[in-house]
């Protein structure tokens, strides 16, 4: 459903943080964001998938500049925002809105769910208070909240749906190109979220927006995206078309990962998990050389420790960074003890 | 007919909260027997676990417990704090949703194993640290050895979890409830420590409680299913047949709102409006009414009785589903 | 108050009208009772010290006749007697309370304003200028609170403002650090991280969102301490830096009474007497606060 202009190019990001021991001593540095590339066409939806460490929120808020990711640029609509400070980044930012996960936790308590929702018109000072007010009014409505009976509530009195769907006006206020999902329906319940989900599609196709979809549960971001990318400690691992990345997943972790899901339907069979993913998760402070998946994949030969594989492409708009992806015939293989070393605990 | 192990009846749990009666479990009944896992399914606010923590004997003194709860015969509702405390662990132990607030983080993994099996039996620190030993590797953390000597922030999550599964074995309990154990784990690490679970109950011949939001994680570990809605049960089944013949309306808006993989991008989900009830207002008639497609003023006035409609499946409902044809 | 689990944490809905009224309203007020008990004491006291002496017939506390002096409890015209320059024992108690009230007050609301937006600022900001404002406040809390009170007033003179000043080097420091501490904890909230990217301005972040997160912590602070001020300022009229007599003070009272215990014990029992309860008054108030805040 897009359009085809590209709206966002990141390129080449890496966003690094300290990490300090016992005292404040510097002990390492975490490169939660390791040479990450991709792009975002307006309209689309690009759904972000990852479990913990794997940097997808981290790449987030280094797309936002919340704060400045350590290098790589990030193109919106052609102008670098690494390089906007000040006044320029502000503008910049009007673009581009964030909806978290916990949605109590993104809405100020002592505030009303007006003033919450007023809040981006008036740091950006746009039209008089009237206008303002109507324009609160008139986004409040979109997201299915009633503003006669929700304007003047404090976030207590909301349920989880009720609070994210402020936070979702709150982020539709200033009419963004660019909406960030982080995780933002996985505290709902289920049935809440779908009534969110919905919604947002919807907004979607009447706002002409375009999407950036995080979350950890690959069906929940294949049912939303147009194209799926999926991350692993830092790294963009595969990328490319929802149906694709399902039908005929390359990368192992992905294989991993759509065979982790429990499914609904008890009488498909699938193979046990511990036969795509094995171990726990390395450190993120010291990766694995080469290849960061290698020490749990099935497949792993010694190249993979020895040569990082880059993003290539092996379909059309499909793209994995793996020495030996998964295609017909070289399908998965199950782990019958394999010789390479296992999974060094952290 | 098996003995049965659990046998949960009309059970009620009431909270004082800000002056308000709440109800937050409002005649809940199930039964299991050995050996069975069961998956007890609700969203926020659906009771499935404070009733977890009333079989566990594990509410707070000011909640108001009335009912039956029978395990092994023994009745649990009105027991001393005496008695519950050596009935849990060795009757029932659970394995809760966060390994990192569950662990103290301040004492070794082995020390909190050891401290474990020796308050149910009388063990010399060396024999409760072999125990301790063969229930790390009994649930499979790799380098077990290491890792008694370990504290908890040096695990990963799963590995921690696995910890907790390992005390809540120590005393070889008879059921085990998994309170959302795997919920704040990844996607990966939940479906390892689920396949275990699974194991270990088939292994050891316990009853399994799994408490869970996930419909699609019942379907996939569960024998029998429990749905739970504002405080009550309203369908139960073998899992097979809940998922081939689901009646009560609640349970088939679950399964539609579950994102598939089959599904096409952007294709809406089949969702139902509102939002689960205020517990502390009492409504009569069947919870589910101000949301559900089917309901009549008949399902407003009086509340539908959970019972045995067809072999091994229960529901609450005045109109109940039919069988529909699935893709 | 039950805690409930957190699954049971239902959002508010306008509770039923036939609900019972009563049950309704017996829970709450049982967790006001620590409140407003104590709020209803400090009150009463400030009631008495600076409404009654204006409406009510008190005579004033300096300038007494000294014929009338050293009269015992429940004379004619002065119920708790005078002191032994003939004024007044009950007015020189509420002047006196009034004194040391004035000046608690003062020194709190300077320290909750100032020490606050230090505090505030410095905990937002991070990096070097948190640190160097610390380092400084930390070099002010190193001294002994009642070493520092004494030297600052000793410079100044005694006298009701320089008093005020004196403490204010006690009251903003502690203050600013706990301001500075709760200021932390509400920055990780994601709802500044949605703020800063909705653009808000950093006095709009301090003054809309940090200031009110971060006030029952300090309020609650900032009454707890009235207790330790109205000490620390009584001992500081104690040693004569504080409130110049003849006007009273409590603390100034206490010292006056002292060559006088064994003789006439009141003097220095009612001053003592006033301020232990007042200082009582206000520590239940605000633990009183804090138990009812910190559970929301």
């Amino acid at each position: 459903m897009s359009t085809g202009e590209q709206l966002l190019d990141v390129r080449h990001l890496v966003q690094e943080f300290e990490v300090r021991a016992q005292g404040g001593v510097r002990s390492g540095v975490v490169q939660a964001v390791s040479d990450v590339s991709f792009t975002l066409a307006k309209g689309e939806t690009l759904g972000l998938v990852g479990e913990t460490g794997s940097g997808k929120s981290t790449l987030a808020r280094a797309i936002l500049q919340a704060p400045a990711p350590k290098s790589g640029e990030v193109l919106f609509e052609g102008t670098d925002l690494v390089k906007l400070k000040g006044r320029d980044l502000l503008r910049a930012r009007r673009q581009m809105q964030m909806v978290f996960q916990d949605p109590f936790g993104s809405l100020d308590p002592k505030w009303s769910v007006a003033r919450i929702v007023e809040e981006p018109l008036v740091a950006f000072r746009t039209a008089a208070r009237a206008e303002r007010r109507r324009r609160v009014t008139e986004v409040l409505d979109r997201v299915g909240l009633d503003p006669e009976r929700y304007a003047d509530r404090r976030p207590r009195s909301l349920s989880g749906g009720q609070a994210q769907r402020v936070a979702i006006a709150r982020a539709l206020a200033l009419d963004p190109a660019l909406i960030i999902y982080d995780e933002a329906v996985s505290s709902l319940d289920v049935l809440i979220r779908a009534q969110v989900l919905n919604l947002l599609e919807r907004l979607r196709s009447e706002l002409s927006l375009t999407y950036l979809f995080i979350a950890h549960d690959l069906a929940l971001v294949k049912q939303v995206s147009d194209r799926v990318a999926v991350m692993y400690l830092g790294k963009l691992v595969e990328i490319g078309p929802a149906e694709s990345l399902y039908r005929e997943p390359l990368h192992p972790y992905t294989v991993a990962l759509l065979a982790s899901i429990p499914n609904p339907d008890p009488a498909a069979s699938r193979a046990p998990v511990t036969k795509t993913i094995r171990g726990e998760p390395p450190s993120p402070i010291d990766p694995p050389s080469g290849c960061r998946f290698r020490t749990r994949c099935p497949r792993a030969q010694d190249v993979c420790a020895a040569e990082e594989p880059l993003l290539r492409k092996l379909a059309d708009g499909h793209f994995a960074a793996c020495h030996f992806p998964v295609s017909d015939d070289a399908p998965a293989p199950a782990l019958a003890g394999g010789t390479h070393d296992a999974a060094a605990p952290d | 007919m098996s003995e049965s192990l659990l046998e949960v009846s009309d059970l009620r749990v009431d909270f004082r909260h800000d002056g308000r009666l709440v109800r937050a479990v409002d005649g809940l009944t199930y039964s299991m027997r050995p050996g069975q896992t069961v998956a007890v399914i609700g969203e926020s606010g659906s009771g499935k676990t404070v009733s977890a923590r009333a079989i566990m004997g594990l509410l707070p003194p000011s909640a108001k417990v009335t009912g039956s709860i029978r395990f092994d015969e023994v009745e649990m509702v009105g027991l001393s704090e005496k008695a519950l405390r050596s009935h849990r662990g060795c009757g029932v132990a659970m394995v809760f949703q966060d390994p990192t607030r569950s662990l103290n983080p301040t004492m070794r993994i082995g020390a909190q194993i050891r401290e474990a099996i020796q308050t149910h039996e009388k063990a010399s620190r060396g024999s409760a640290q072999d125990r301790a030993l063969e229930l790390l590797e009994l649930v499979r953390l790799p380098a077990a050895r290491e890792r008694l000597e370990q504290y908890p922030h040096q695990l990963s999550g799963g590995m921690r979890q696995r910890v907790m599964i390992a005390i809540a074995l120590a005393a070889s309990p008879r059921l085990l409830i998994a309170d959302e154990a795997t919920t704040a784990l990844d996607v990966t690490t939940q479906a390892q420590i689920m396949e275990l679970l699974r194991d270990l109950q088939q292994r050891l011949g316990m009853g399994l409680i799994m408490i869970s939001h996930d419909l699609g994680l019942a379907a996939s570990f569960a024998d029998d299913v429990v749905v739970m809605y504002a405080g009550r049960a309203v369908e139960r089944a073998p899992t097979q047949m809940l998922f081939a013949h689901v009646r009560m309306p609640y349970t088939r808006a679950l399964l539609d709102a579950i994102p598939r993989l089959e599904n096409e991008s952007h294709a809406p989900l089949a969702a139902v409006p509102g939002q689960p009830p205020n517990l502390a207002l009492r409504e009569p008639g069947c919870p589910f009414t101000p949301r559900c497609p089917s309901a009549t003023d008949r399902c407003r006035e009086h509340a539908p009785v959970f019972e045995e409609h067809e072999p091994e499946h229960l529901w609450a409902c005045w109109h109940p589903c039919e069988d529909r044809v699935r893709l | 108050m039950a805690n409930l689990p957190s699954d049971l944490v239902v959002a508010g809905v306008a509770p039923r009208a036939d609900e019972a009224a009563a049950d309704r309203v017996a829970g709450r007020w049982r967790g006001r009772i620590g409140v407003i008990v104590p709020a209803a004491m400090v009150g009463f006291i400030f009631l008495l010290c600076f409404v009654w002496p204006i409406i009510g017939p008190v005579p004033p506390p300096t300038g007494g006749n000294i014929l009338s002096s050293n009269l015992p409890a429940f004379s004619p015209g002065h119920f708790l007697g005078t002191d032994p320059v003939g004024n007044d024992e009950w007015s020189r108690l509420l002047y006196g309370g009034r004194a040391s009230l004035e000046i608690a007050l003062a020194v709190q609301a300077i320290g909750l304003v100032l020490g606050g937006l230090i505090g505030a600022i410095a905990g937002y900001l991070g990096g070097w200028r948190d640190a160097t404002i610390m380092r400084v406040l930390d070099v002010l809390i190193a001294f002994p609170g009642l070493v520092l009170a004494v030297a600052i007033a000793q410079g100044l003179g005694p006298s009701k403002l320089h008093t005020i000043w004196a403490l204010c080097f006690f009251s903003v420091p502690a203050a600013a650090r706990i301001s500075r501490a709760a200021t932390l904890r509400v920055r990780e909230q994601t709802f500044i991280t949605a703020a800063r990217l909705s653009g808000t301005s950093f006095p709009r972040m301090l003054l809309g969102h940090i200031a009110p997160n971060i006030l029952p912590q300090l309020l609650t602070y900032a009454l707890l301490g009235m207790g330790i001020i109205m000490i620390l300022e009584g001992a500081l009229s104690f040693v004569g830096l504080g409130v110049p007599p003849p006007a009273p003070s409590w603390g100034n009272m206490i010292a006056q009474g002292q060559s006088t215990l064994s003789a006439a014990p009141r003097y220095v029992f009612l001053p003592s007497a006033a301020l232990f309860i007042t200082v009582v008054s206000f520590n239940l108030l605000g633990e009183g606060l804090r138990a009812r805040w910190g559970s929301q």
